[in-house]
This record gives C-alpha cells, structure tokens and sequence, in this order.
C-alpha cells in the first residue's frame, strides 16, 4: 500500500514538473516519449528482462479477439504459446470474444473494464485515442513495429505522428471477384468492357451503391476527396465540385443499364453469385472462400476496374484498412500486455493466421512468404492498395452518402438534378460535428 | 375508497346470480345447417390465418435442414439438398459457438426472472387491485410514468449502477436487470383482478382469513389465465435480449446467453457459415417456450371452469 | 340491459372530494411532524437521535433495536461512502487523469483522479438513498408519537409478533410492494434521475470520462436543440417528421394488434371451432422463437431481391401493382422495406408488427374473455340480442374496461418500441431523403431509434438525454391524461362487485 502511494506521489510530481517545464500541456508528452524512445533503442531486451524482474505474483490479462471461430482458436493457441515462452511468470490469461468492427462501441462504453488487449479496425483509432483508450506504442519489447509493418499499416496505426496500436491485418479492402469463364484478366481492366462481356452472357455485376464504403471508391478514383479534417471532428468532402457531377451521372448511367446493379449487401452478393446471376462483384476478402466455392477453379480477384465518366478514363479506389491490436492504458499489467499484443502481431503469428484464418499479413516478411504470394486476394489486394487511402472519416459521412448511392443507383432523384443532390449530400457529410 | 361502499354494492351485484340460464334452443334445422356452414368457414379462416403466421416459422426451419451454411435470399426450400447436420453442429461446441453453454445460461436466467418477474407482478397487483391505502392512485401513477421511460436509453446508467454491485459479467446480474423492475407492468393483472367480485374477498376475511391467504388462496386460483400469459411473457424475455445482455455480460463466450450468441452469428463474418446453424438454434429456443405453454395449456382450461363459478 | 344499473352503482361510490382530501392530507403531513416534535415525551424527543428509543420506552424492544441498527447502517452508509461523493457533485470532480508509463515494470502510474461519470451516478445513489432515509425517519417519528398517544390512553400497543402479524393483515400492500419497490428504484428511478442530470451536463464524444472531466452546463444543451436548429444540419425537418411517425406507428400498432387479438381470441373461442388447443398452440409457436430471430427473417423475405419478389414477379405481381400505380414503373421489384417508397415501408412495418403482436393480444384476451361476465351476456341473449351486438355492446366494453389501462402503456410502449424498428430497418432502409439522411434519420424511424443511433454512434449523450427527457415529457402528459379520464368515475370497480 505505502508503495503505491509513494508511486503515484512519484507520477504526480513528474507530471507537474513535465507540465511546468513545457508550461503547455501539448507538449507535455513529448519529456515521457523521449524517455521511451531512448530506452527503446538502447536495447528492447533489457526492457523485457527488467520487466520479468520486477514482476511479482499472479499477472492477469484479458484478450478480446474476433468472434470467427478460427481467430478464436489461434488467438487461443497464442496465448498459450505466450504462456510457454515466458514460463517464468504466473500468467491469468482470459480470452473474450468481440468482434473487430464493435470494439470501439463497447470500449468506450467502459474503459475501465475492457480487455487489456483488444483487436478493432482502423477506423476506429481516432476515437479510441481521444478517449484515452489506447495505450501508445512508445517502444517494442520484443521487436520493433515500425520496421517491421508495412508504411501503410503503420500509419493506420498511428495517430499526430505518435504509434497507438500493433498492426495484426493489412486486408480490409474491397476489390473485385470475377467469373473467369465469362470474364478474361483483360477484361476485368475496364468497367465498360466488362458490362459488354456480361450483357453479352446475360450476366449481372454487383456493386453495394447503398453502402457509402464502397461509393467512396467512385468519386475517389476521380481525384474526389472525403477524409476527416484536421480538427479530428468534421469531415473535408468536395463530391459536388470538379468531376464530382460526371462521376454521378456516370454511376446512373451504367445502373439504367441493367448490368451493373446495385447488390443491397453482402447477403445479396453472395447470394446473386451462387445463384449464378452475378459474374462479378465488388467484395472484400472475408467473403472470399463464398466465392471460391460458388466459381470453383474459374474463381478470379482483381484490382477494381477502370470506369469512364464524360469522356475520361478513372481507376476505381477503395478504402483500405487494418485490424490492429491495441492495449487498454488503464490495465493494470500494461508492460505485460503489450508484450502479449507484440506476440499476437509479430511474423509468425501473422503467418499463422494467414493460414488458419485467411487474414492478410501487415507484417512485411509474413506477407514476402510463398503461401502468401500465391493467393490470389492477397495479389488484388496489393493491387488495389495503391489506389486505396486509409479510411480516415467521422461519422457524418455514412448517412449521406448512402442516400446519395442508393439515389443514383435506382436513377430516381426525387425530383432534383444531380447537381443539387450533390451539393445536398456535401452538406450533411461535412456538417460540423457537435 | 371506504370498504362500506364496496360491501354495500357487492351485495347489490349478487341477485343476478340467481338467474338461471336459458339458452336459446336451436330451432330446426335450418339453423343447423348455418351452424354447420359457420364452423366451416371459422375453421377455415383460422387455418388461413394459422399458415399467414407460419410462413416464415416454416421458412426458418427448413432454411435449419439447409446444407448450405450460408444465407440465400433466393429460395424458399434449400436448393442443395437437406441435412440434419446443423442441429448436429451445434451440440458441438467450439470456441465461438457454444451453443449448450449458452442455452442452460439462458435457461437458468429465464427460469429465476421468469419466477422474481412473475411474483412480483402479482405482488404489485394484489396490492394495487385489492387492497385500499393512502396513496394507492398516486402510485399507480407513478409507477405508469416510471414505466414510460426507455429503457435502451438509460442503458449506460444501468450498466455502471450494477458494475458498483459488482454484477456486471455475472448470471445473478441478468437476473437483476430482468426482473427487478417488472413490477411496474402489474397493468394486464391487475385489471385482471380487477374483474373478480371483492364480495368473494369479503366473504373469506369474514372466515378469519388474512390478506395472505386470501391472496394466495381466493385470488391467485382465479388468476390462473392471465398468469400464465405473465409467465411465458417474462421467460421469454431473456431469450431474445441482445442489447443489455450484451452490454452487461461480458465477453467470456462460455457465459453468453443465447441471444447474443445467436446474433454474433449474424455478424458480417459469420453469417455466410452460420446461419443455417442459426436458424437451428432460433428453432431450438422455441422448444421450451412451447412445451412451456402446452404444459400452461391446462391451467388455461382450469380457468375457464372455475371463472364461471365466480358470477 | 343490467349493465346500467352496474355502472351507476360504481358512480355513486366515488366520492368527488378527493382532490380537496389529498391536499389537506398533504398540509397534515407536516402538521403532524410539528406535533409529534412537540408533544412528544422524552422518549418519541430521545427518538430523534436515536430511532428506535421511542419503542423500547413502550417495551418494542425488537422493533426499536431493528430500527435503531437501520439507522446505524444508514449513518454509516452516509458518512463513509455518501459524503465523498457528493461533496465533489457540484463540481463532478477537479483532478483530471493523468498517466505515466514506466517500461522498467510496465505499469502505467495514475494519479488518483476523479470519475465524474461515477461521481455522478453515486452522488444520485446517495442522494435518494438520503431522500428514503428522511421519509423514513419522519414516518417513525410519527409512528413513535402515536404509541406513545396509545399509551396514554391506555390503548393495546402491538407486541413484535403482533406487528409481524399485521404485515400480512392491514399492513398487507407494504409487505407486497417493498421488494418489487426496491428492484424499480435500481433500474428504472435511479437510472432516469441519472440521465437527467446528464442532461445538465456537457458528456459527449469531447468529454468522455474517465479520459475527461464533466462539467455542469446548465440549459445549455436544451437551448441548442431549440435554439440554433439543433444538433444537425436538418435537424428540425428530420425531428418533424420523425415524431409526426413516432405517434402515428404508435397508434396503429397498438389499436391494430388489440383489435386483432380480440378477434383472433373470439374466432378461437367461438362455437363450431375445433381443436381449440391446437390453433392457440400454433400461434404461440410464433412467439416462442424470439423476435429478433423471427424479425431477421421476415425482413429477408421482403428484400429487394427476396423471395416474395421473386415469387412476385414470376407471378405477374409486380406488373399488376405497376399498373395500378402502387409501385413506380422504374422499378423491377417491390420496394418492401428498401426504402425506395416510404408509404411501402411504413404499411410492412405496420403489417410485420401486427404478425409480431397479435398472438400477444391473443393470448391476454383470451385470458380475459374468459373472465367476463356470462349473466350480462346471458341477459341479453335473453333479450334478443345476437352475436354481434353482444360483441360490442356488452363484450367490448368490458374489455376497454379492463385492458384500457394496458392499452395506454401499449401505446407508449410503442412509441418507446426499439425491437422492431431497429431489427426491421437496420443496415436494410435506405432513405432517399437526403435532408432526412443528413440528420442520420430515416422516415421510420422512432424517436427512440434516433436517439440510439446518436448515442451510438456519436457518443452523444448529452443531447440524447435532452430528446429522452422531452419524449419521456410527453409520454408522461398523454398518458396521465388519458389515464385520469379512464378512470375517473373510478371504472376499474366497475367490474369488480
């Protein structure tokens, strides 16, 4: 008891003096950073084995991995490989299951009781930093996150320049899957070709419009932009300005054809492919093995076509984003378990889950790996990510944009022209945040 | 209101019991006949009706026999053939899918707040219905504006309300969050009470019996009907909560209720291998709650003869 | 017809001076406060500090000890956990959370900051436990002064197995109502006191706690929503709408499904029926698989590309409705619940809720036709009426009479209903509205699904608050309303002779 309170006296000296010595609160990190980042470099083992050192008793960490069945296993098996490693310690490892794209919602709902160690996509970093959710990455005990993740991946981890998670996938992409007994790789290059080739089969290609992930892939590929403004609240979104107008008109266009039609969901896409009614889609990798047993040996993935759009010629974009794996500050183990994240997301973790749960590696080596290279999602993927841009957007985004897919892809208006309905959704997108 | 006034009218009320029935007689047998042509009709609306209502019932059990995994929005009967495999899948329980586990959870939960939820209905209806004290109506108004409020939305108070307890992640918790408050919904019950003579009351205080057993003795017989419709109600309730459930219960799998076990097979990972599993386990659910009300059937009838007793 | 005579009787019973009782009985209660401090012996004044003195001076030993711990436990209560709480409340806290890591043991040190969210919640816990407390200790003064009035008219003073007696005498409703009193105090009156403070505060995404302090802001969040057109761009367009919505559905829900069990409950129960059993077995089948399993479903039956349209356009279906211009000619499918036609979305939602709702209905009208009251029926058959005027002449009533009450709190319950809208409308809708879309609305939306999706999505719990408090206000005003119109006259004894 008396220890802890001579620490936390301790810590609160050290803030006050960081705080009187910067006199401005935003540089106070920088003095604690520092520290970390000296130690780092001098050499993470001795990080690690003062760390051994100064545990005492029972070290009790909580894991929250995805709910897939398979994540769970190897996460499982992971920790108990951790477990193995570091023998010399009294681990109480629990593991939950939550599913990546909810993290944030039942994070921030309670940071104090969420897991040590929790998994969650990208898109969600932003918040859960303003939150004081995450802890920040100031070293590596075991390796060094930095050099050994893709520059993509690691930038969807950081936030103001500062590293706040582990990067576990580089995946979370959408791109193009494709029948090859009616389509050729070089038909998959063009849009208008592949409309051709389909029409011709009396086949459909779906498109999820109503969803404003895959929209953004549109007006991006025409130079468009919608991110989150530097204010880390409202939205920068410019849809109604520049080739934002074709682009609309252009997605009309090809839906008043026949061919290209809007997919409600996921649901609807799988299902329009077993069916045999689609002969591509617009999808990401965890609807992948669907594909792969609907089209057999013609299963094809690709990067997303080229469209046209009065005149000119554009390269679809995609969102891209990461599965990352960050630790709760408010552990009471935070050494520990970001040891524990680093051994969840190194190289031969990722390799596994490559091969146990089909999840893209970030890690550069594990993707460098054969198994990795002769899969054909990964290969799109890669494809793809030069045209993609991190998913950096506030909520105000979704709504919207939407509306603004499902009204041009049912080609009814309500009465307004494009423009105005343009002008409308950049409105509501980039309307400031409370 | 003064027990007099009450006394005073209920005698009032008791002469028309002494009425005899006289039911009119069928004359002929033309009236027959239409008798006959009624029932065909009756019967065949309800057998409409009964095939509206099962439809989809239908659809979730032969889409359980699927040996497709996935969902597909396109056929009605699964097109690649049927298997008993997916009931089968779930008595197997891995490590996201523990479906078992989750239905005794839920099962334990559903039995102690069905049992908490059913007598404190009744509790809070005896006393609003029959017994008279100083501030009764002003309650029952309360309790009315209480009850208005939505609960998603003081969700998160709940929620830090019980952490303090210490029973958040825990089945007794569940139990808590289910029943504690269902005292306000005495409203079906007690207007239910509200229709049994207070002469019949009266007449078993005047043997010397107390609130007690008249309570438990005279009325509770006679609620039988409208108790049963209290039970399956508030069993039913954690079967399909998702959203408290979820937000209090933590994230070992092996605690999960079978609500959000079953909704997390709906998430976008999932659904493509587990719905027809889903569907199985939304079809096994149905089995308690059934045999629950065929059981409750009885006392139905019960109902019905000793209702007739009472005028 | 008998019923008349019936009615009037309970007219009689109601006496109309009500109104004027309850407010003297009000004044009386502090009248009798001031008596009871200052007639009171030294035993009821001893009472004052120490609770139960006044019953062991009349020999209560047991009660005055029992009471006497209670004060004690509440003392305690108050002092150790009570007092640091709300001695922050009128701040929610001034220490703010700071961490700082140390790699070496790998613990992050954090100072001992304040929760404001906890403070909160805590000083509100503390603070209707003072309230009960209070009560609690008027009403035993009181009790205190009136045995000691007994005594001194030698009057019989209870012994403790006498008071326990009485518990299941007289004092029958307190024994009845103290434990479910006590579970809705936990979760419905302390959680509401809690939103309304937050309300009051300024708790959103900027100001999440613990990372952050809250602070009071007053009216503030109230003079946003009403003053600068409120939390989005459209968001007194969407609020329209969505509350004009919100009571439509409500009324439709509810007086839909009421009428349809009574029918589906007489259908079952009239002569020439068979298998009665059977028919209500096979509707309850469709409650017993929970709703969000069998809403799921029904909302895929009704997709774009669902099986109702497909069989829908094999049929020839879709062209007949083309034709008679319930679906646009633009369209290959029937817009169901995509969307695309608000009316269509709206009547399936309704339609849905009454295959969701009416075996419910069903089964509580059964319940209660069975009770109702043969003779009146009996005496009308006597005097020529048939089936139909029966029906609603004598049977409707009678169920208006009894259910009346309920149906109220169907109506706000379905107002307040989150399952169905959200599970029938989630990630399916799409509003084609952009105005409505900008306000993160749609057309079917209810308040309560708004508001969910604000909170959750946004974090925004203070403006949450404000709309919940509004939609709660109104609630309350229609339903105290409608409720005192009910019964007054004092009708729930109507039946009850």
């Amino acid at each position: 008891m008396k220890k802890r309170i001579v620490a936390v006296m301790m810590a609160l000296t050290m803030c006050a003096g960081a705080l009187a010595g910067c006199g401005d609160g935003g540089n106070a990190g920088n003095g604690g950073e520092a520290a970390g980042g000296d130690s780092s470099s001098a050499g993470s083992g001795d990080a690690l084995q003062s760390l051994i050192d100064s545990t005492e008793g029972t070290v009790k960490l909580t894991v929250w991995a995805s709910d897939v069945t398979e994540a769970q296993d190897l996460t499982q098996e992971l920790i108990d490989g951790f477990k193995a490693k570091y023998s010399s310690v009294d681990f109480d490892i629990t593991l939950g299951a939550e599913s990546e794209s909810t993290a944030k919602d039942t994070v921030l709902t309670d940071v104090t009781a969420a897991a040590d160690v929790y998994a969650f996509a990208d898109d969600q970093i932003t918040e859960l930093v303003k939150a004081g959710a995450l802890q920040e990455v100031s070293m590596g005990y075991t390796y060094d996150v930095k050099a050994a993740n893709a520059s993509g991946a690691v930038d969807a981890a950081t936030v103001d320049g500062k590293l706040y998670a582990y990067p576990m996938t580089a995946d979370n992409t959408y791109y193009l899957f494709y029948d090859k007994s009616v389509f050729s790789e070089d038909d998959v290059k063009s849009l208008d070709k592949m409309i051709d080739v389909a029409g011709a089969a009396g086949k459909k290609i779906g498109f999820e419009f109503g969803n404003a992930w895959y929209l953004y892939g549109w007006f991006a590929g025409a130079g468009l932009d919608a991110y989150l403004g530097s204010d880390g609240n409202t939205n920068v979104c410019n849809w109604n300005s520049g080739a934002g107008p074709d682009v609309a008109q252009a997605i009309m266009d090809y839906c008043a054809g026949g061919v290209l039609v809007n997919s409600t969901d996921d649901g609807s896409s799988v299902t329009g492919v077993k069916e045999g009614t689609y002969a591509a889609v617009v999808n990401g990798i965890w609807n992948s093995p669907q594909f792969q047993e609907a089209w057999g040996d013609n299963f094809g993935a690709a990067k997303l076509p080229e469209f046209t759009a009065n005149g000119n010629t554009y390269q679809m974009n995609s969102y891209f984003s990461c599965k990352l794996v960050g630790v709760n500050p408010h552990s009471e183990n935070v050494g520990w378990a970001m040891v524990l994240a680093e051994y969840l997301t190194d190289e031969s973790a990722q390799v596994k889950r490559f091969e146990k749960v089909g999840w893209g590696p970030s890690n550069s080596k594990a993707a460098a790996s054969d198994a990795v290279q002769a899969s054909a999602d990964i290969a799109a993927i890669s494809a793809q990510t030069v045209f993609a841009q991190p998913q950096r957007i506030g909520g105000y985004f979704w709504s919207p944009a939407a509306t603004l897919g499902s009204a041009l892809s049912s080609g009814d208006l309500g009465g307004k022209d494009i423009q105005s309905l343009l002008d409308e959704a950049v409105t509501g997108i980039t309307a400031p945040a409370e | 209101m003064s027990d007099t006034n009450v006394k005073e009218t209920a005698e009032k009320k008791s002469s028309p019991k002494d009425i005899k029935v006289n039911t009119v007689e069928p004359k002929g047998m033309g009236v027959k006949k239409k008798r006959i042509v009624g029932a065909i009709v009756k019967n065949t609306v309800l057998a409409i009706l009964a095939v509206i209502w099962l439809i989809p019932i239908l659809w979730l059990f032969v889409s359980a026999f699927n040996v497709d995994p996935g969902i597909n929005y396109a056929h009605f009967f699964p097109s690649k053939g049927w298997t008993f495999n997916n009931f089968i899948q779930l008595f197997h329980a891995n490590s996201a899918v523990m479906y078992v586990r989750w239905f005794l959870n839920t099962l334990l939960i559903a039995f102690f707040s069905c049992i908490i939820s059913t007598v404190f209905v009744l509790m809070v209806s005896y006393a609003f219905s029959c017994c008279r004290f100083e501030g009764r109506k002003g309650l029952m108004s309360l309790s009315m504006v209480i009850n208005m409020f939505p609960g998603v939305l003081s969700m998160i108070a709940i929620y830090f309300i019980m952490k303090t307890i210490g029973l958040t992640e825990s089945h007794v918790g569940m139990v808590v969050v289910y029943s504690a408050g269902s005292g306000l919904g005495y409203l079906i019950v007690k207007g239910f009470m509200d229709t049994i003579p207070a002469s019949m009351r009266e007449a078993a205080k005047m043997e010397g019996a107390s609130e007690l057993t008249v309570f438990l003795k005279v009325i509770l017989p006679l609620c039988k009907p409208i108790v049963v419709y209290q039970i399956i109600s508030s069993f039913l309730v954690p079967w399909g909560d998702f959203v408290f459930a979820k937000l209090m219960l933590g994230h070992d799998v092996k605690n999960f209720t079978i609500a959000i076990g079953l909704y997390g097979m709906l998430s976008k990972e999932n659904l493509p291998r587990y719905f027809s599993q889903f569907c199985a386990g939304g079809i096994l659910i149905s089995i308690p709650i059934s045999i629950l009300f065929i059981i409750m059937q009885k006392y139905y009838v019960e109902g019905v003869t000793s209702g007739s007793t009472k005028g | 017809m008998g019923k008349t005579g019936v009615k009037e009787a309970a007219r009689v019973k109601e006496p109309k001076k009500r109104k004027l009782l309850s407010e003297s009985a009000f004044i009386r209660y502090f009248r009798d406060i001031g008596t009871a401090v200052s007639k009171g012996d030294a035993a009821v004044k001893l009472s004052m500090i120490i609770m139960g003195a006044g019953y062991v001076a009349r020999k209560q030993v047991i009660k005055g000890i029992l009471v006497t711990l209670v004060e004690a436990l509440y003392i305690l209560l108050l002092v150790v956990w009570a007092i640091p709480n709300l001695s922050k409340f009128s701040t929610l806290g001034t220490v703010q959370l700071q961490m700082v890591f140390d790699p070496a043991t790998g613990k992050n040190v954090v100072n001992d900051y304040d929760n404001s969210f906890l403070i909160l919640i805590f000083s509100i816990v503390a603070l209707v436990l003072l309230a009960v407390f209070v009560l609690y200790y008027i009403h035993n003064l009181k009790a205190v002064y009136k045995i000691q009035l007994r005594a001194e008219q030698g009057r019989h003073i209870n012994t403790f197995k006498e008071d326990l007696k009485s518990m299941v005498g007289d004092k029958f409703h307190i024994t009845l109502l103290t434990l479910p009193s006590l579970g809705v105090i936990l979760m419905n009156v302390l959680p509401l006191f809690v939103l309304v403070a937050i309300a009051f505060t300024n708790y959103d995404q900027q100001h999440m706690p613990p990372n952050a302090l809250l602070d009071w802001v007053g009216f503030d969040n109230f003079k946003t929503l009403f003053s600068r057109g409120g939390l989005t761009v459209s968001f007194g367009y969407a609020f329209g709408k969505i509350v004009s919505w919100t009571f439509l559905w409500a009324f439709l829900a509810t007086f839909t499904c009421f009428i349809g069990g009574i029918l589906l409950a007489q259908l079952i129960n009239s002569q020439g029926v068979k298998f009665k059993k059977m028919w209500r077995t096979l509707f309850i089948v469709t409650i017993a698989v929970p709703q969000f399993v069998t809403l799921l479903l029904v909302r895929n039956f009704f997709r774009e590309d669902g099986i109702v349209n497909t069989l829908a356009a094999n049929s020839g279906l879709i062209d007949f409705l083309k034709n008679i211009g319930l679906v646009k000619s633009s369209m290959n499918a029937i817009p169901f619940l995509s969307g695309r036609s608000v009316g269509w979305a709206k009547f399936m939602i309704v339609m849905i809720n009454i295959w969701v709702g009416v075996p419910y209905q069903m089964l509580i009208a059964t319940g209660v036709l069975m009770n109702a009251p043969q003779d009146q029926v009996e005496s009308a058959r006597i005097d020529g009426a048939n089936k139909w005027q029966i029906f609603w002449k004598i049977t409707m009533p009678y169920i208006l009479v009894v259910q009346g009450p309920a149906l109220i709190t169907d109506f706000v319950r379905n107002i307040n209903n989150f399952n169905v809208i959200y599970l029938l409308t989630q990630d399916l809708y799409t509003t084609q509205d952009m105005a409505m879309a900008n306000s993160n609305a749609k057309e079917v939306d209810l308040l309560v699904t708004w508001l969910f999706r604000l909170t959750n999505e946004y974090y925004n719990y203070k403006m949450a608050s404000v709309i919940g408090i509004i939609v709660f206000l109104i609630c309350v005003a229609f339903t105290l309303v409608s409720y005192a119109r009910m019964m007054r006259g004092g009708r729930e004894e109507d039946y009850q002779l």
